[in-house]
């Protein structure tokens, strides 16, 4: 990024950008919920597993996203950690209905967090409990409960029920703006830093 | 006894490592009160298990999705197998359920009853026919004893219970029963599918059925008539069968005889015979391999024709067999279950993992279960669900665990041919090995004898630098310092005595005197208290400037004596600089 680039980002008149990882197991409904995010006339209608994985672009108010949505498939799960570097955001996607492939979840949310890339990040980690109109849904507690995300005390981490499906608790309702929020501090933590970066160079000038 | 406990500690890595990094637990129930065997559970996007209940009571077909029971069928008897299988063509491909129980097969179609299925009737033995015709009118004394004798198999219903009742209970019995023709049933024993002629994992099967009357049947997917029949000489227990029906099959069959018998297409009798030392507990076939788990706690290996490659022996009884096969990794192995509540997992003779669980394993079932393809399913004897879930980073490595010989003992040498003069030298040694033998021993003794005369002289003539008289134990060494032409020598002398101190000595040098001059040449030494080192110097200055370089003899001498008591010789170094004038 060049130096106009930074004044301009600092001054706000370009928008941030953040590189957002989706992840989590096949089925959770990353894809969906990567859908809703989008603008309505931008959304499909018919949702596919992922292959490998898929690049979606979407702007909010004051941030312009590029979302990795990454397949959950077992067989392509080794794709991710080649991506933890880029990531500036992560989505963590469960199935709350899923009780079964919970420790999955755990296991590569675990997996992840232990990541050379990832470990001394202060990353902000987004969960959806997603799912949550099925009849035996896990609550967001319980679910973090079982993945342990008491445990994460060294990155922002922020867990939403949603259910993909309808759109609820992931645009509209207070949790997700809380969790854009997170982003936002980020984003804030991310420019001072870059300002002080910006004065240094022009002091060595 | 170090290999055992190499092997031990093996085994205690392989408990540990797997038990925190190949498997995830994704689910325990201890009370799902589930008893089964390996035979009546599949797994799919749904787990089906036929239950066997306690007893009489509580026999269902019960269906699991994820962790929650989803559907329960009640069954009449007791069930003896379970298979999934696709019946038709039809989209979508929904696998049909076929449950073995009695007589009869019961299929279930998207969980709902759809059709049963009665194996055929076999035929009454006339004997019998003749009997019941009579036993209408006449007592059960005059036929039964004679019937007992002649024949052996099983009575067909309903004479049987008619030749066991009392003899006044027997008219109302055959009133009863009058109208009823003679007939006899069997029952199925095991069940598996074989793909009829297609290869594909969704392809339509046929039902593979073994039963009581050491039959075993093949039925069409869609008529469900008898497409073959082929017998063996005892009953079947275990059943594998692989291939395709319209192409080429094998049937592999372990028999309540304790043999296993191989069947192939278009032979009624079996074709290949495996003869077991004792009874078989299960039945897994790898690849072209079956790997059979025996009462006598061993796990054994045969090829399809029935040649056996290798044995292990367990720790415990088996319980029960499953076959691991991931097919996205493609890894097979087999898993045994054993009374010790330890579950092993071996690929060919080598114990790669072991899974404990908190109860006996008495059913084991792997595969995919919902959207997991690696899940390894286990119902426990106090009715216990477990549901393992491979972990994705897991690896198994070939480690050879099984006690015994290492794995390198059998691994040939790479020994060069032997060559011509290695054989001549070989026969030459073989035709005068006595002859050579002494010349040895001879050599050997003459070499002895003189060392030993050498070392005699050199102890009589005090050649040496260490003493050998009692009276006076004294050990020398010299040391030469300096380029030259000038040189210092410095003899350290000890007194080695225990506590007695040496008196009167004096040092003597003998050197060529055109080459050195030493200052003093001869001089005496203080007494020598035991223990000590006494260095005592002298000069030795060369002469000449040609490059040559002699030996200086010490000898350290004992006022008296005529013979020295020590003699040290000094290689001299050649001097590297020139005398000054």
């Amino acid at each position: 990024m060049g130096l106009f680039d930074k004044l301009a980002g600092w001054l706000g008149l370009k928008k941030k950008e953040v590189n957002v990882l989706c992840l989590g197991l096949d089925n959770s409904g990353k894809t969906t919920i990567i859908n809703q995010l989008k603008p309505s006339n931008a959304q499909t209608q018919d949702i596919v597993p992922t292959i490998g994985f898929s690049i979606e672009k979407f702007k909010t108010s004051s941030l312009s996203f590029t979302v990795f949505d990454m397949s959950g498939q077992g067989r392509y799960r080794n794709l991710w950690e080649h991506y933890y570097k880029e990531g500036q955001a992560i989505i963590f996607v469960i199935d709350s209905g899923d009780k079964l492939r919970m420790v999955v979840a755990k296991e590569e949310l675990d997996t992840l967090l232990n990541h050379p890339d990832i470990k001394h990040r202060r990353i902000p980690i987004l969960f959806f409990a997603n799912k949550m109109d099925l009849r035996d849904a896990l609550s967001s507690v319980k679910v973090s409960q079982l993945l342990c995300l008491e445990n994460i005390k060294d990155k922002p981490w922020h867990i939403c029920a949603s259910d993909a499906l309808k759109g609820e608790g992931l645009q509209e309702g207070n949790k997700f703006s809380s969790c854009l929020a997170l982003f936002h501090i980020e984003m804030h933590l991310g420019i001072i830093g870059r300002i002080i970066v910006v004065k240094l160079a022009l002091v060595v000038k | 006894y170090r290999a055992a406990i190499e092997t031990e500690k093996r085994i205690c890595g392989l408990v540990a490592t797997d038990s925190c990094t190949r498997w995830l637990d994704a689910h325990y129930d201890p009370v799902a009160n589930l008893y089964t065997f390996s035979s009546c559970i599949g797994n799919g996007d749904s787990l089906v298990v036929g239950d066997l209940g306690t007893g009489a009571c509580n026999i269902k077909l019960k269906v699991y999705k994820g962790t929650s029971l989803v559907s329960e069928n009640t069954l009449l008897d007791l069930p003896t197998g379970l298979v999934s299988f696709h019946m038709d063509q039809h989209e979508p491909r929904t696998p049909a359920i076929a449950v073995a129980s009695g007589p009869f097969i019961y299929v279930y179609k998207n969980l709902r009853p759809y059709f049963k299925f009665t194996l055929p009737p076999l035929e009454v033995n006339p004997l019998e026919q003749e009997v019941w015709t009579q036993a209408k009118e006449v007592r059960r004394e005059r036929y039964g004893p004679h019937l007992h004798t002649s024949c052996s198999r099983r009575f067909s219903f309903p004479l049987g219970r008619f030749l066991m009742l009392d003899p006044q209970e027997m008219e109302t019995y055959v009133n009863l029963h009058k109208q009823q023709p003679l007939r006899r049933q069997t029952v199925i024993t095991c069940i598996s599918t074989l793909k009829k002629n297609m290869a594909e994992e969704d392809a339509v099967s046929c039902l593979v059925i073994g039963a009581e009357s050491k039959d075993i049947y093949v039925l069409d997917p869609e008529a469900f008539t008898v497409l073959s029949k082929m017998s063996l000489p005892s009953v079947p227990t275990l059943i594998d069968v692989t291939g395709q029906f319209d192409v080429e099959f094998r049937i592999t069959v372990a028999c309540r005889n304790g043999n296993i018998y191989i069947l192939r297409r278009d032979s009624p009798k079996p074709k290949y015979c495996i003869e077991l030392t004792s009874h078989p507990v299960g039945l897994v076939r790898i690849g072209k391999n079956v790997v059979v788990g025996c009462a006598q706690e061993t796990l054994l290996s045969y090829t399809q024709k029935g040649k056996k490659l290798w044995t292990v022996y367990l720790p415990a009884p088996v319980m029960t067999m499953g076959l691991m096969d991931h097919h996205t990794r493609g890894f097979q192995a087999v898993l045994v279950g054993l009374s010790n509540c330890q579950v092993q997992l071996y690929r060919d003779k080598n114990l790669l993992n072991i899974v404990k669980t908190p109860d006996v394993v008495t059913s084991i079932c792997f595969g995919r279960f919902g959207r997991e393809d690696g899940s390894l399913i286990m119902t426990t004897k106090g009715g216990g669900l477990i549901v393992k879930i491979l972990k994705r980073t897991a690896v198994f490595d070939d480690r050879d665990t099984a006690p015994g010989p290492p794995l390198a003992q059998s691994i040939r040498l790479n020994v060069p041919k032997k060559t011509k003069l290695y054989v001549d030298q070989t026969m030459r040694e073989r035709e005068n090995a006595v002859a050579m033998h002494r010349a040895f021993q001879m050599d050997l003794s003459r070499l002895r004898l003189a060392s030993a005369r050498a070392y005699v002289k050199a102890l009589e003539s005090s050649l040496t630098p260490m003493s050998a008289s009692l009276s006076e134990p004294l050990k020398m060494n010299a040391v030469v310092q300096g380029l030259g032409p000038s040189f210092k020598l410095t003899l350290n002398v000890q007194n080695t005595a225990a506590c007695r101190p040496v008196m009167n000595l004096a040092v003597s040098f003998l050197y060529d005197e055109a080459l050195y001059s030493m200052r003093p040449s001869f001089f005496k030494i203080p007494l020598l208290v035991p223990g000590l080192n006494y260095p005592i110097d002298a000069f030795v200055e060369c002469l000449v400037d040609k490059g040559i370089s002699d030996i200086i003899k010490v000898f350290v001498l004992q006022q008296g004596k005529s013979a020295p008591l020590l003699t040290a010789h000094i290689n001299m170094p050649v001097s590297e600089g020139l005398p000054l004038n």
